[in-house]
């Protein structure tokens, strides 16, 4: 699982919970994988994304020297950050780990490389 | 588009997860057919509900590739793994998350949705019967039958998806959505007008045994 796809993954679907976002991360086990950086690309991702949860990936990847907590103004023009953003995000690859849900606890595991977040029929 | 390579997996892949067939494909053509208008929607995020062995958000992948986000989802396991390994084997850069639809997708998020759902016309009983065992990792032959079994009119987990749709789709997101003449497009069409959605039969096929077609599904609201 990539960082980008964490930005998109969320508990709401259990009963009763309101946002379940941005789920907690736990990373066990990651590789790197190289992949083309296009910047035209990550300047219009970045509005669909949430920056606490960027910001959140990186602190547990360890890349805080390198992701602000706020998100600049102008972000496009900095190609700089632009491409930190770009390996955080999509060649960063969670093999094994677990996500919780911020509001129940819930835990979701990922295992060789996907999260399990399907739910009981009892908890939906 | 490219047809994804298959041959990495076996036969006993295939005991666990549907294997790809003449709906796939046509799912692929009717993609094909509307590169154009994908091209010019320029989506962020792809997301295929069910996607099993992954050949076609592997294929749409590998066509977008590094202009758009790719995610599959499947409730099984073994699909999951499969959709994993699709990706790796062609090259396509996408991720396999296993949830029921798109629930563990934040709300109106994706720009383009595929789904191949269930359609065979079923009694509701083998359904019901057949519970999926989500504690399970090692799924058994019965879970196949969720890739196929549709219950009445081959339409119970169409028509979740279809409830749940406003809530999935961005703002100017589209659905391509497979369906049987059993399913009767027309009725679906129907009530999601009601939903404020344009639904229109964008690919038609005959095949031995079946008729099928691609749905088309788009906001009223989004200029297209």
């Amino acid at each position: 699982m990539k960082l980008s796809t964490y930005n998109f993954l969320t508990s709401m679907a259990i009963k009763g919970v309101k946002v379940g976002f941005p789920l907690k991360l736990t990373i066990s086990k990651k590789e790197v994988v190289e992949s083309e950086f296009n910047p035209t690309f990550m300047e219009r991702i970045l509005p669909k994304l949430d920056w606490s949860a960027v910001y959140g990936a990186a602190q547990v990847a360890e890349l805080t020297e390198d992701i602000p907590a706020v998100q600049p103004e102008n972000i496009g023009e900095n190609e700089l950050l632009l491409q930190k953003l770009h390996h955080l995000l999509f060649e960063i690859d969670v093999l094994e780990g677990q996500l919780e849900c911020p509001e129940t606890g819930r835990v979701f595991p990922i295992t060789d490389g996907i999260p399990n977040m399907l739910l009981n029929e009892d908890e939906v | 588009m490219e047809t994804p390579y298959t041959d990495h997996l076996s036969p006993e892949d295939f005991e666990h997860v549907y294997e790809p067939a003449e709906d796939s494909f046509l799912l692929l053509d009717a993609l094909e057919k509307d590169l154009e208008y994908l091209d010019r929607l320029q989506p962020r995020l792809c997301v295929e509900l069910g996607s099993g062995s992954g050949v076609i958000i592997t294929a749409l992948a590998k066509k977008l590739a590094g202009f758009s986000m790719c995610l599959a989802t499947d409730i099984n396991p073994k699909a999951c793994n499969a959709t994993r390994r699709t990706a790796t084997r062609n090259g396509a850069r996408l991720d396999s998350i296993r949830c029921s639809l798109a629930d563990a997708l934040r709300p109106r998020s994706v720009d383009v949705l595929l789904f191949n759902p269930p359609y065979v016309v079923t009694s509701d009983e083998e359904l019901q019967t057949h519970q999926f065992d989500s504690h399970s990792e090692s799924s058994t032959d019965r879970n196949l039958v969720f890739s196929w079994a549709g219950g009445q009119d081959g339409r119970r987990v169409t028509d979740i998806l279809l409830k749940q749709l406003d809530d999935i789709l961005s703002p100017r997101g589209v659905l391509y959505l497979l369906l049987l003449r059993e399913n009767k497009p027309e009725e679906i069409i129907k009530y999601l007008e009601g939903l404020q959605f344009r639904a229109v039969k964008f690919m038609e096929r005959r095949i031995p045994g079946e008729h099928l077609c691609i749905l088309k599904v788009t906001r009223c609201s989004a200029s297209s």
